[in-house]
């Protein structure tokens, strides 16, 4: 097995030990899903979706940025258990210790998103006019919460600034994005500063995914914010360690 | 093997290391030895290229940290003073993922962790999660992730803080094997008699630079002093 195929299983492994946290933001929506359903209908007919697809895109999208705050905390557990340093001493190439540990990360965020739609279709007969641009949706935002993720975990000093941290920004990018409520039924202010928020460029990149509609915008604007995360990583990483 | 060359590192305001000297050949245990703040934690850690000197160079067996950390890198075994394990994942899993970043493959990983796990008394906890088991048995998985690839240096940091009897006779025990097998080991506590049953020679660390250097008997003499504690006061503590 090559180095990166241990490194990779071992983080695999890290995250199976402690699946808490992950488990809850996949089962949490679909219970919201059935719970809020007849809500969801009525607020899809004003934005002109179906209420499955409002209700699959909205909740995609808010325990994505709740799971942000768990993708954070995978990576912080590196420095508090104080094995990153290890890993830094050891040969084995940056990137490719960054890559074996986002990995596994992304493809739990994949997965819980896969769980939400394959819900959704099973259960109230959701039908995406197209599966290529649905994936494309999913593997954008997942990889767009990664590197927020890393961010917030390379930003933060302890587990309890995360937490704190990744419930207020995952609250408030969720409420500003439309995620929780429709944008247009919010206040003008609030409207307005919706693009700023990557949750609402998450859930327009659903909208669009599940109505056919153009997606260049949304993932081109997700692409920003995930390299505005790389971009933050990089730089905090480097003032820190000088 | 280790050649540490008038480093010097600040951090902010405060000089961590200042014209610090350390050589130290292979099969030889070099005893670093100092107050907390002496600079030994820093000079460990420039050896392993994890801090950027202000000035000075490290060569690990030939290596300049600073021309080439990923080789020089690939010559170390590290165990830290602090626990640096992944305590949900089992000793063997730790000791599979060190193994592998050190390049090791599966069938070698395999024959080098039952090696370690002999010399370090740890067959029967392999399988333990680290988190479940004691404090003397993590300080010795901790050392076995530092040795597993078998490196031709080794850096310990206070590896016995905390340790039962059975897991420093255990360590201890280990470490003069490496050196034995020819490794280059800087071995640092505040037990000075460990250093006896180690047969090492002596590093005495103060305010970021090596204020004695040589073998204990000698510097014993020269300070004229009975025991090695007493050499330590006379040499820092007196400073």
């Amino acid at each position: 097995m090559s180095s990166f195929a241990t490194q990779f299983r071992h983080q695999l492994i890290l995250v199976r030990r402690d699946p808490g946290p992950l488990l809850g933001y996949t089962l949490m929506p679909l219970l919201l899903i059935v719970v809020l359903k007849p809500m969801f209908d009525a607020l899809g007919r004003g934005s002109g979706l179906g209420g499955a697809a409002q209700a699959t895109s909205a909740m995609a999208v808010m325990f994505a940025l709740f799971a942000l705050k768990t993708v954070g905390a995978m990576l912080l557990d590196e420095r508090t258990w104080r094995t990153w340093d290890r890993l830094r001493a050891s040969p084995a190439r940056a990137h490719t210790i960054l890559l074996a540990k986002a990995l596994p990360v992304f493809c739990v965020l994949v997965v819980q998103q896969a769980v939400l739609f394959s819900f959704t279709i099973a259960v109230y007969g959701l039908e995406p006019p197209s599966w290529g641009p649905l994936i494309g949706v999913v593997i954008a935002w997942s990889a767009c919460i990664l590197l927020l993720g890393t961010a917030a975990a390379t930003l933060v000093r302890t587990p309890a600034q995360l937490s704190a941290a990744g419930d207020l920004f995952a609250l408030a990018t969720t409420i500003i994005g439309g995620a929780l409520v429709p944008s247009y039924l919010l206040v003008s202010w609030l409207r307005a500063a919706g693009p700023v928020s990557p949750g609402y460029w998450g859930l327009r990149a659903y909208h669009a995914a599940l109505s056919g509609g153009a997606l260049a915008r949304p993932l081109a604007m997700l692409g920003a914010f995930a390299l505005a995360g790389v971009v933050a990583t990089v730089a905090i990483a480097r003032r820190k360690v000088a | 093997m280790i050649h540490a060359h008038s480093l010097t590192k600040r951090f902010g305001d405060r000089l961590a290391l200042e014209g610090f000297e350390l050589h130290v050949a292979a099969g030889e245990i070099a005893g670093l030895v100092g107050h907390n703040g002496a600079g030994k934690t820093t000079f460990a850690r420039a050896v392993a290229g994890l801090v950027t000197l202000d000035d000075g160079t490290v060569t690990v067996a030939g290596i300049d940290v600073a021309a080439d950390r990923r080789s020089a890198r690939g010559q170390l075994g590290v165990a830290p003073q602090e626990l640096a394990l992944y305590p949900t994942a089992t000793a063997r899993e730790n000791l599979e993922l060190f193994a592998a970043l050190h390049g090791l493959g599966r069938r070698q990983t395999r024959s080098a962790i039952g090696d370690v796990a002999r010399a370090l008394v740890l067959d029967e906890v392999l399988d333990g999660r680290v988190a479940q088991l004691s404090g003397g048995q993590q300080r010795r998985v901790q050392a076995a992730t530092a040795m597993v690839h078998r490196p031709p240096v080794l850096l310990l940091d206070e590896p016995t803080v905390g340790a039962d009897p059975v897991t420093r006779e255990a360590l201890l025990g280990a470490v003069r094997t490496a050196a034995d097998d020819g490794a280059a080991v800087v071995y640092t506590t505040h037990y000075l008699p460990e250093l006896d049953v180690l047969g090492a020679t002596l590093a005495v660390a103060d305010r970021g630079r090596v204020v004695a250097r040589g073998e204990r008997d000698e510097l014993r003499a020269a300070a004229d002093s009975e025991t090695l504690d007493d050499l330590y006061r006379e040499l820092v503590c007196a400073a």
